[in-house]
């Protein structure tokens, strides 16, 4: 079975030495040709500037928003039913096909009937309505938006079993001592998650690197490339503009970029050695 | 002496403090919040829900209130319209994934976490740096070795690499658990004569049967939404999974956008109903290994 991964991988890099399509026999060793190429365009750099910004993004509102929920609706001042009502609520976007979610946020961001400039003239601020996935400024943060509605409470479930694991104790010691509910967050709830924080920002940047699904089927990259990720622009331009070799040098400069990131996560996370 | 009178009446320090006017304000602040964030989650799932029923003017044109009449029929037109195949593709291919990939990784985890042999460490961590890899990277190689092997477009097309990318996240999580497990029922098996795979069978799977569970349902999640392999190894339509079906089901039916949503809910349905079915157990599961799609 690791003849699937492994292999794959090494024969990634040779395949990026040449010049070569699916449908044509020919090879052309080029050798770093199609790396250079990679460095002086366009679109590989808003691609990963875009990916960046995923990057960004996700980390402020999955694990930090995503924490603060967990804490607030583990704090008690909820009452119960209500907190495991809001629990359950916000998790449910999760359990969807991206698809799905893809479609449905598509027709909800249309500028003619979509609901969400719908509510922004209905509230009057009809002057920031946009064509959200047609305007170059606004696809690729309207993708990044649908897809923290989708992620936020599934962390936010993480988290809150992770403080459940937090001793009571600590907490009734901080109550005596006269602590208020942000000084118990930062003083025992945070230092309490440290580990699930590491692991669940480690997934989350490497997942805004590896992105490809929910992009490609809510703008496909455009418009005019506006929106385009490393995974979509790969997939372009190796399965629709069949440059295979091009496609792969993408694929291997991917591959170097979350190693790199998995790599530092690795070190700045030496707690999590169970092995 | 004072802590521990004062940890007993808890309830009541918790209540004083709970009544403060400031409390009482930061309380209705938290609830607003939590009101808006669910209404933000779920109203999307309501919007396609009602309009789903609505007739197409009506959608485009009140799409905030209810239906004046009910056109469940959509939902008969989107079932016959691929939907019902693409969710049996996705149901097949997700069955076999998840049996395979669990077969194959509570054997290796058991392997790893209980035998010693040469090349241990390295296999482990061949084993964990398949986890690191992003599915990109080997797409095209991937896609050269499926057409070669002949199983392009077909299931196998899919049941194979999943399997091999649920493999190593499987084992790692398996064989954490088997390492907790009490080696003394082993042993005792062992006495009584039993071989390897006579322990395997009947010590270590029965034990193991919690993390197994955890362990098929993300591996079921994983290849019920995996979309960019599903995308480029599969090209005819019948053999299709419900991402990238639904994506065909909304193109060939362009301008039926109700009938659409009626789509939508159906694909929907099967894991939300696995949610709500098994909610605590569904949780526990997701949290022992504490990954995302």
């Amino acid at each position: 079975m690791l003849v699937f991964i492994y292999i794959p991988v090494i024969q990634n890099f040779i395949f990026s030495l040449y010049r070569w399509s699916a449908l044509d026999p020919t090879w052309d060793f080029i050798g770093f040709e199609n790396y250079i190429r990679i460095y002086s365009d366009e679109i590989f750099w808003t691609s990963t500037i875009n990916n960046i910004w995923y990057a960004i993004i996700s980390v402020v509102v999955q694990i930090f928003f995503a924490l603060v929920l967990a804490a607030l609706i583990e704090s008690k001042i909820l009452s119960r039913q209500f907190g495991n009502f809001f629990r359950t609520s916000l998790f449910l976007p999760s359990l969807l096909i991206v698809t799905i979610v893809g479609v449905t946020w598509q027709l909800l961001l249309r500028p003619d009937i979509g609901l969400v400039n719908q509510m922004l003239r209905a509230a009057g601020l009809g002057s920031l309505t946009h064509a959200w996935l047609g305007e170059e400024v606004t696809a690729i943060f309207s993708i990044i938006g649908v897809s923290q509605w989708q992620w936020t409470g599934y962390v936010m479930i993480l988290f809150i079993v992770a403080i459940q694991a937090i001793p009571k104790e600590l907490y009734e010691a901080a109550i005596i001592d006269g602590a208020n509910g942000i000084q118990k967050f930062f003083n025992i709830t945070v230092p309490g998650v440290r580990e699930t924080t590491l692991i669940m920002a480690t997934i989350t940047v490497i997942g805004a690197f590896k992105v490809f699904d929910i992009v490609w089927v809510m703008t496909a990259g455009g418009p005019n490339h506006a929106s385009e990720v490393l995974g979509t622009y790969l997939y372009r331009s190796g399965f629709r503009n069949d440059e295979m070799g091009y496609a792969s040098a993408l694929a291997t400069v991917l591959f170097m970029i979350t190693f790199v990131l998995a790599f530092i996560q690795l070190r700045l996370g030496r707690s999590g050695e169970e092995l | 002496m004072d802590k521990s009178t004062s940890l007993s009446k808890r309830p009541t320090v918790l209540k004083s403090i709970a009544s403060r006017p400031v409390d009482f304000a930061n309380r209705i602040i938290i609830y607003i919040l939590f009101i808006l964030l669910t209404i933000i989650s779920l109203y999307p799932f309501v919007w396609l829900f009602l309009n789903s029923l609505k007739s197409e003017t009506e959608m485009f044109e009140q799409s905030w209130s209810l239906p004046t009449v009910y056109h469940w029929d959509h939902y008969a037109r989107a079932w016959e319209f691929g939907i019902s195949r693409y969710l049996l593709n996705s149901f097949l291919v997700t069955v076999l994934t998840v049996l395979l990939t669990v077969t194959l990784s509570t054997m290796a985890a058991y392997a790893l976490a209980r035998f010693k042999f040469p090349g241990q460490t390295v296999l482990l961590f061949f084993i964990l740096g398949g986890l690191m890899l992003a599915p990109e990277v080997s797409l095209i190689p991937l896609f050269r070795i499926l057409v070669r092997m002949g199983i392009y477009n077909t299931y196998f097309a899919l049941i194979l690499p999943y399997t091999a990318f649920g493999i190593p996240f499987t084992t790692f999580l398996i064989r954490a658990y088997i390492l907790g497990l009490p080696k003394e029922l082993e042993e005792a098996a062992r006495i009584d004569g039993a071989g390897a795979f006579a322990v395997f069978r009947h010590v270590i799977v029965p034990l193991s049967r919690p993390i197994i569970a955890s362990a098929a349902l993300l591996q079921a999640m994983h290849s019920w939404n995996e979309f960019m392999f599903a995308l480029t190894f599969l090209e005819s339509d019948k053999l299709r999974t419900l991402p990238i079906g639904i994506m065909s089901f909304v193109s060939t039916l362009r301008t039926e956008w109700t009938v659409v949503m009626a789509g939508l809910v159906i694909s929907a349905i099967p894991m939300i109903l696995l949610f709500l079915l098994t909610q605590r157990q569904f949780v526990r599961g997701l949290t022992r290994g504490g990954i995302k799609g």
